[in-house]
């Protein structure tokens, strides 16, 4: 449909052809210009939805075996902290009391190098030095920007009072103190 | 018992309609139907979900401060009921209710205006910017031309007359 429509276009644009017969023809080819347009459009959008309907399967690009279940880790028995939880965490007396933990064997790394804003245990220092330069802990850095969502809010939604725009909130990766010994 | 709000797309809760969540710190979240509590299991967020309420009024799509929002409020004090009070309660619910689609109504309307306007100038520099295609870039030049250089030629003469 699209190459032909072009080819068509060619021939009436080609000077021969432009010289008697191009008066009449003004309208009709504007008509051609317009639905090109519109055709083209429309088929790269299908090519990019796909033909499959129905939640899609994909959980990553990379051959890895870790979210082999994606469906597992949406129940509620399995949920990691929420972003208003983690605002809370922010606090400054909370904020210190996770960063400096006690001891617990039972916890990814002895619960010694916790990241705030993740909610995530790690092995050692260094791995969570890597970890703050990845793309996760960055996005969730610009989630956590944004006032966290409320039932008040949900209710201002609706109707009840006058909806207030969220506020943005300054948020950084926490400061990683050197120990030498 | 009281209509809840639903806490992922503002729908009203009805008394035995629904889910509530109680998350492990006590805090509590009511949802309307089943697509709004899988929604909230896979920590989509309200505000950049784009069906929900809080995504049309954070965007600007829809009427966000009016006095006619103010009246439906949680009210947490019993009221004693009473006959006079109730009927005009409810004749307020029906004005209040009329009045404030009216102004939705509007809003939106006032909203569309913006993207008429911009359609009316996007056509316009289609026009201008595809003219050669209806017509020629030089049409009509060549009589221009030709009656410049008449003109040129008829001062000439007239300067040739003077200096005889």
């Amino acid at each position: 449909m699209c190459t032909s429509v072009t080819y068509l276009f060619l021939t009436i644009t080609t000077p021969t052809f432009r010289s008697g017969v191009w008066r009449p023809l003004q309208s009709f080819l504007l008509l051609l210009l317009s639905l090109t347009r519109k055709y083209n459009s429309v088929l790269s959008a299908t090519r990019v939805k796909g033909s499959t309907m129905g939640k899609s399967r994909q959980t990553g690009n990379h051959s890895s075996d870790k979210k082999k279940h994606i469906a597992k880790t949406w129940k509620t028995k399995r949920r990691t902290k929420d972003l208003d939880q983690i605002h809370s965490d922010m606090k400054p007396e909370t904020a210190a009391k996770l960063l400096r933990q006690e001891v617990d064997v039972d916890v990814t790394g002895c619960a010694q190098h916790y990241c705030l804003h993740c909610a995530r245990y790690f092995v050692d220092m260094r791995s969570m030095k890597e970890h703050f330069k990845t793309k996760v802990h960055k996005r969730r850095l610009k989630q956590l920007r944004e006032e966290p969502y409320t039932q008040a809010e949900a209710d201002r939604a609706a109707g009840m009072g006058s909806y207030i725009a969220a506020k943005k909130v300054e948020v950084k990766t926490q400061t990683v103190e050197e120990d030498m010994d | 018992m009281r209509i809840e709000k639903c806490y992922f797309c503002s729908g009203p809760v009805y008394p035995g309609h629904g889910v509530m969540f109680v998350r492990n710190d006590c805090k509590s979240f009511r949802f309307c139907k089943s697509k709004c509590h899988k929604n909230f299991k896979k920590k989509r967020n309200p505000r950049k979900t784009r069906w929900t309420k809080a995504f049309r009024k954070a965007t600007g799509k829809e009427l966000t401060v009016d006095n006619a929002l103010e009246f439906e409020k949680r009210r947490n004090i019993p009221v004693k009921y009473n006959r006079g009070l109730w009927d005009k309660t409810v004749e307020a619910m029906k004005r209040v209710e009329e009045i404030k689609r009216k102004r939705q109504a509007r809003f939106i309307m006032n909203r569309l205006k913006k993207g008429k306007q911009l359609e009316r100038e996007e056509d316009i520099s289609e026009v201008k910017k595809n003219i050669h295609l209806i017509k020629a870039p030089h049409a009509g030049k060549a009589k221009q031309m030709e009656a410049k250089m008449v003109q040129k030629l008829q001062e000439d003469v007239d300067m040739g007359a003077e200096d005889d």
